[in-house]
């Protein structure tokens, strides 16, 4: 069994001009000790995705349809006090804006203690100080700097700080959203790298969200890619990047220079994505589709299965395959 | 740079910057941080020019300099000729008539109470260009050309009815509004989707083109440098490191920063077995600020001796090429990345 599965995830918030529906039909599944990526523009509910997972939506977010299933047991139907058992034991999440997600007041190592001691009350305070040194270590901040505040340390530094946070609890899955986006393309380098080691030692599953696709692309062994609240393709990294086939996975490709070999014309997505309080019929990519066809506009596509672990949305591979 | 050709624009010679740490503002004992150390460079009409590194490198405070929103401590900064490092009362807002800034966060460099319309307009106000209708007209043409269109669609909006993309395209639409000769973009991608960032490169690679527009762009990509550059200078915490034709410093880099720079790029696609340069330690080790190579604390193959006393010149390894290592003649390999291998921006 899976040890996560999300069924026909819908996610609305509700808003003054309506209910503005920021995920529709999400579906997809990780293995223990297996990573996914998802990648998509802002607003395309990526987020939105992460956090109902945590619980963590916003007030006025909704769960309008769908199942989620954490080792085999619905989370979006238990009580609060069930799924802060669950929140940071079994899952945890590392922030978007690392630099903001701790408290400027408190010394570094006191709030990650703070984390193990909130959720595991027979652990003594010498036990979890033991422990935060180890998490230390293996995030690869230096001792000697545990005693330290925030604002004492550099970008990447809170960074691997906020990956010890999420790793306290010895949590199976951690939700990384956005982990490295204010940080330097060096220090990105680094926090990647390691965040791929840890979950090779650890085993422990990752859902990694971004909007930039190369960053996925070292990760993860999964990517599901999300246009307009809806997941467009699904695949293992290969077949996605070896043979990407929604139009929109190929334009998000497109829009990354090479380093050798002529310089080519980036040829970036126009036009900007739909409102989603009113969503268009049909295919949400249509109006920035190159490829669109009058259908596109009538037919919501079906998924469409090309490899036993790749598929796709998009209306022309349903007509290639046929009726079944 | 005599080796060189072309007309040379605007141009840094021997120019510092230097901060105080806080400690002396509280007052400590202070520590005074170098941003820019003895900058040198040209950048030459109608061109893009890279100026690439991490944070803390100095390349934004090398544009900010050329914009005099900073000043600089040593050296002179000249555009066409003219010594404009310490440009004072009109003759400086003449200046800045001329040389724009393309900041990096559209969502803190556009005034939230103003529209579109009036933060387009507002240079032209400021420097008492045209009449109410000419200026409309203005607007009108610089939205057209960032791709705001139709552009009576965006000037009544205000910043945040806008995607972020939207706003950069603003922010540029008002930094060019003035038409002005030079123009530094620090950054302007960062913040905005991976998706969006080539529209706005594609947009920078326009004005150049139609407009003779010449460029700095600041960045800590080399992909997205060489993507719009037509050369670029590698700083690492305030020193020149690397310069030269764009193509050349990334193919056949000779410094092993830029070669951690690219090392650090993430990439994907038909990529095959690229091979590493590995020139970046894991750990840092230590050095002294004031004497030696900067890079010598991160750098895999400095000599301990030589990098840690002395500092490496700038010298020419070609034409128009070149590089502050001791070392650089021995480094021979090239980049060995296929061509339908794509780098993160």
């Amino acid at each position: 069994m899976a040890l996560l599965e999300v069924e026909d995830l819908s996610i609305g918030y509700r808003t003054r001009l309506g209910l503005h529906r920021a995920v529709e039909g999400v579906s997809f599944s990780l293995e223990e000790g297996k990573s996914l990526g998802f990648v998509g523009e802002s607003g395309c509910g990526k987020t939105t995705v992460g956090m109902s997972l945590m619980g963590l939506l916003p007030r006025n977010g909704e769960v309008l349809r769908g199942r989620v299933l954490f080792e085999g047991r619905d989370i979006l139907s238990i009580s609060e006090e069930e799924l802060r058992l669950l929140r940071w034991k079994k899952i945890s999440m590392i922030f978007q804006a690392a630099m903001n997600a701790l408290n400027p007041v408190k010394k570094v190592a006191d709030q990650i203690s703070e984390a193990i001691l909130a959720h595991s009350s027979s652990v003594p305070k010498a036990e979890a100080s033991r422990q935060v040194e180890g998490l230390f270590q293996l995030v690869g901040v230096p001792k000697e700097r545990m005693r330290d505040y925030p604002h004492q340390y550099s970008g990447g530094m809170k960074q691997r700080a906020v990956i010890a946070m999420a790793l306290a609890c010895k949590p199976r899955l951690i939700i990384a959203d956005e982990p490295t986006t204010a940080l330097d393309v060096i220090v990105q380098a680094q926090i990647l790298e390691e965040t791929r080691l840890l979950q090779e030692q650890l085993g422990i599953s990752i859902i990694f969200i971004s909007h930039d696709i190369s960053i996925v692309a070292d990760v993860c062994h999964d990517i599901g890619i999300m246009y307009a609240g809806e997941l467009v393709e699904y695949g293992s990294r290969e077949e996605v990047f070896d043979s990407p086939a929604h139009p929109y996975t190929r334009a998000l490709l497109s829009s990354f220079p090479t380093l050798t070999g002529n310089r080519e014309m980036l040829k970036p997505i126009p036009g900007e994505p739909p409102n989603l309080v009113d969503p268009p019929k049909g295919c949400r990519f249509r109006e920035r589709c190159q490829e669109a066809s009058h259908e596109c506009s009538l037919i919501s596509p079906a998924w469409t299965e090309l490899f036993p672990r790749h598929k796709v949305r998009c209306i022309r591979f349903e007509r290639k395959k046929g009726p079944q | 740079m005599k080796e060189e050709t072309g007309t040379s624009f605007l141009s840094f010679d021997g120019v510092s910057k230097f901060y105080l740490s806080r400690g002396r503002m509280l007052g400590g004992s202070g520590r005074q941080v170098v941003a820019l150390n003895r900058l040198t460079l040209d950048i030459r009409k109608g061109e893009i020019f890279g100026l690439v590194g991490e944070s803390g490198s100095g390349k934004t405070t090398a544009g900010r300099l050329i914009v005099r929103l900073e000043e600089a401590d040593r050296g002179i900064i000249s555009v066409e000729g003219q010594d404009v490092t310490h440009l004072k009362g009109k003759r400086l807002k003449d200046f800045r008539k001329r040389v724009q800034m393309i900041f990096q966060d559209p969502y803190q460099s556009l005034n939230p109470q103003l529209s579109v319309l009036d933060t387009v307009s507002e240079p032209l106000l400021i420097h008492r260009v045209g009449d109410r209708l000419s200026r409309a007209e203005m607007v009108m043409n610089a939205l057209q050309s960032v791709g705001l269109s139709p552009p009576g669609d965006f000037v009544h909006r205000f910043p945040h009815q806008m995607s972020g993309g939207q706003r950069q395209r603003v922010a540029i639409a008002r930094a060019m509004v003035l038409r002005p000769d030079f123009v530094v973009a620090d950054e302007p991608t960062s913040m905005l989707d991976a998706s969006i960032s080539a529209q706005i490169f594609n947009i920078l690679l326009e004005m150049q083109k139609s407009l003779g527009i010449t460029l700095l762009f600041i960045t800590h990509s080399l992909a997205a440098a060489r993507y719009l550059c037509d050369r670029i200078a590698v700083i690492y915490r305030g020193n020149l490191m690397e310069l030269g034709p764009a193509d050349d410093v990334i193919q056949r880099s000779r410094h092993p920063y830029t070669r951690a720079l690219i090392d650090a790029l993430p990439k994907f696609g038909q990529c095959g077995e690229t091979e590493r340069f590995n020139t970046f330690l894991k750990a840092e080790r230590e050095s002294s600020s004031t004497v030696g190579c900067a890079f010598f604390g991160r750098c895999s193959i400095a000599n301990r001796i030589l990098c840690s006393q002395e500092v490496p010149p700038f010298k020419t390894v070609s034409p128009g090429r070149r590089v502050a290592c001791f070392f650089a003649e021995e480094q021979g390999k090239n980049l060995t990345a296929s061509k339908t291998c794509h780098y993160g921006i």
